[in-house]
């Protein structure tokens, strides 16, 4: 599944991924943001991986905001961009 | 077109002191590949965070057609990547974030200016992108381009976006780069990129070509005469020194690029 959010000012944040048993896995977190340091990529892709896909969107951006480091800089889009992008593919809404 | 902002008087002023706060160096400008030209920039900022090299302002030149990815894009969802093969142009992926670049040997204007992070410290990130390209608006003003900034990290004009920066923030060092586009054939910005509704949403506009404003068209100047002026504008009041690339970073460059930048491990990080 693929979805796309742009933060109005901001950047665009792409997810693709696929739904096992009621689960994502396989998540793919792109875009042209910006976010320091650069290893941060990694939590904030496994954030959602192996959530229920149940859950509703304060659950996906808590589970995002707790895995990234406090001091990590995330700039042009944020845990609340990204789980508008989760939504739009799990509609099927491919904009 | 987004709200014109302009710098305040008390901020040009902290800018200027900063500036003129250490010394800069200006490295030579070699045609290298695209994929070498990134790994130059990691190989440069390793070379400051180990203390051999200073603050240095230094212009790229392209050998070969390319598109730059940001660090996070993901190839697939911005490069077409037949017609990319098709065209000969390089897919090359940047340590930087940010959004991808379309470059031709003379069609773009890049460089990178990179210094202590104590260089910024005390600003926002979004000051610091303004701070670093703050001489290349004053330079492309002196030549009639009405250029300002956008936030986070655009440069627009009254004749259409200019360019676009991107930072790293590594071991205490601060690397800004920025790509100008300096002419392009109609057409082959949408030709090559994917550039879908979504990332279009919020600039009121339904295709990339019309957004850009290529510096050839706006000033009639030689790509060269535009970088000169630059390097001039610069010089003329933060000083700039002429220095060339060590034996040591150039093969260290060769050592980076077979390493990490030619390597599809690196290029389809995120395929």
């Amino acid at each position: 599944m693929h979805g796309e959010y742009k933060t109005p000012g901001g950047k665009l944040v792409v997810v693709d991924f696929d739904v096992v048993d009621g689960r994502f896995k396989n998540m793919v977190i792109s875009g042209d943001f910006f976010l320091y340091p650069e290893e941060e990529l990694a939590p904030l892709t496994n954030a959602l991986e192996g959530v229920d896909i149940e859950l509703d969107d304060e659950s996906f951006t808590e589970r995002i905001r707790m895995d990234l480091h406090p001091e990590t800089e995330l700039m042009g889009t944020s845990p609340e961009g990204i789980v508008i992008a989760v939504r739009r593919a799990l509609a099927g809404d491919e904009a | 077109m987004s709200d014109r902002t302009e710098p305040t008087a008390a901020q040009l002023a902290d800018w200027d002191t900063r500036f003129k706060s250490v010394t800069w160096t200006l490295l030579p400008n070699p045609p290298l590949a695209p994929r070498a030209q990134n790994a130059m920039d990691e190989v440069l900022l390793e070379e400051m965070a180990a203390g051999r090299r200073g603050p240095h302002v230094r212009f790229w030149n392209w050998q070969s057609k390319a598109v730059i990815i940001g660090r996070f894009q993901s190839v697939k969802n911005e490069v077409n990547q037949d017609a990319a093969a098709e065209a000969g142009i390089t897919i090359s992926r940047r340590m930087t974030g940010g959004g991808a670049m379309l470059v031709e040997p003379e069609g773009a204007i890049t460089y990178t200016i990179a210094a202590p992070e104590s260089l910024v410290a005390g600003m926002s990130f979004a000051e610091s992108y303004q701070f670093f390209d703050s001489w290349v608006l004053g330079a492309l003003r002196e030549l009639g381009v009405d250029a300002w900034y956008v936030p986070l990290n655009d440069i627009t004009s009254s004749g259409g976006k200019v360019g676009g920066a991107a930072q790293a923030r590594k071991h205490g060092i601060a690397l800004h780069h920025t790509t100008c586009a300096y002419s392009m054939a109609p057409g082959i910005l949408t030709s090559i990129l994917r550039i879908g509704k979504e990332k279009l949403s919020d600039k009121g506009v339904t295709s990339a070509d019309k957004r850009v404003g290529p510096l050839r068209q706006q000033t009639d100047l030689d790509r060269d005469v535009i970088i000169n002026h630059m390097i001039e504008y610069f010089r003329s009041r933060y000083g700039l020194q002429s220095d060339n690339f060590r034996a040591e970073e150039m093969i260290r460059l060769d050592q980076l690029v077979t390493e990490k930048y030619d390597t599809p491990e690196w290029v389809y990080a995120l395929p």
